[in-house]
């Protein structure tokens, strides 16, 4: 199943099914020792196989194309460079993944003039009664979150909802939502105090799920 | 910590509760209140899907077009 995404001006194509990134054995080590030896087929085929993964992981960052491009550039660049220090025993694709995370959060944060701006937590949170009581009733959603993998349209609507968030908020909650980094990690990533990681999970989770309410709940 | 937590109490420790970082008595206060209360089961269900959702977009696949592709290619080729 796929969904269509216009990103900038290039038309991505989010494939909703997930791929098994892991990779054969025998072909990671051909394709690293190809590497090391700087062959030109097996740098084609290494961009070829990796470089629209690490480009999805790349855009749930920047959400820029260009940007994107730039830093895909700069990640493979720095794969290659660093593959004598891979540990040949493990996986390669988590190893890459992570360098293109920290290529892509080291980018952004040599750019925070470009800030979004803040969310408050009483744009997204529910309202309650003066004696602290949950005001209205609150749909219950027919949907198993499983199934973002095979509705195109709701993957759609949770891409667009989370590519919505100012970077502030994007970043901490896909690492921790999408990658599953621990907060601990994430507020280490961003150079930020936990409970600031925390919070600003949280108001990102509050806006997505405001956003997803509205399509699901038919009010949007 | 009150004996009893409201709603406004409960949606101020979601985080905390989905990440297991309470203490066990305040997690199991908001366990009896989810049970009891069906709008803030019904709202810590859909913040707990969203998670869940994002989760699923882990590892996607983008497609690139071929012209990025070769400004690839030339890219490294010129760099190795």
């Amino acid at each position: 199943m796929q969904g269509h995404f216009p990103v900038g001006k290039v038309f991505c194509i989010l494939v909703v099914r997930r791929r098994e990134m892991k990779t054969k054995e025998l072909e990671q080590q051909r394709i690293i020792q190809g590497l090391k030896d700087a062959d030109s087929e097996v740098i084609d085929e290494f961009i070829q196989q990796f470089s629209r993964p690490l480009f999805g992981v790349i855009l749930n960052y920047t959400k820029n194309p260009p940007d994107a491009e730039e830093i895909l550039q700069d990640t493979l660049l720095r794969v290659i460079r660093k593959i004598d220090t891979f540990r040949q025993e493990s996986d390669i694709w988590p190893w890459m993944k992570r360098i293109a995370i920290n290529n892509s959060i080291m980018w952004l944060r040599k750019r925070r003039a470009s800030r979004g701006r803040e969310i408050q937590l009483e744009e997204f949170a529910p309202t309650f009664s003066e004696d602290g009581h949950l005001h209205g009733s609150l749909f219950r959603w027919s949907v198993d979150p499983e199934d973002v993998i095979l509705n195109a349209e709701l993957a759609s609507q949770l891409y667009e909802a989370i590519q919505s968030l100012p970077f502030e908020y994007r970043v901490p909650l896909v690492l921790r939502d999408t990658e599953g980094y621990p907060i601990k990690q994430i507020a280490s990533l961003l150079g930020l105090k936990e409970s600031t990681a925390k919070t600003r999970i949280h108001r990102g989770r509050l806006a997505v799920r405001r956003k997803l309410a509205d399509y699901l709940e038919g009010r949007g | 910590m009150r004996h009893f937590l409201n709603c406004k109490d409960c949606f101020g420790l979601l985080m905390d509760y989905l990440e297991n970082s309470l203490d066990s008595e305040t997690q199991k206060k908001l366990d009896q209140h989810f049970a009891a209360c069906p709008p803030c089961l019904n709202f810590l269900e859909s913040y707990r899907d969203c998670s869940k959702m994002a989760q699923q977009l882990r590892d996607q696949q983008v497609e690139i077009p071929k012209e990025l592709e070769n400004r690839l290619k030339t890219f490294l080729q010129e760099q190795m």
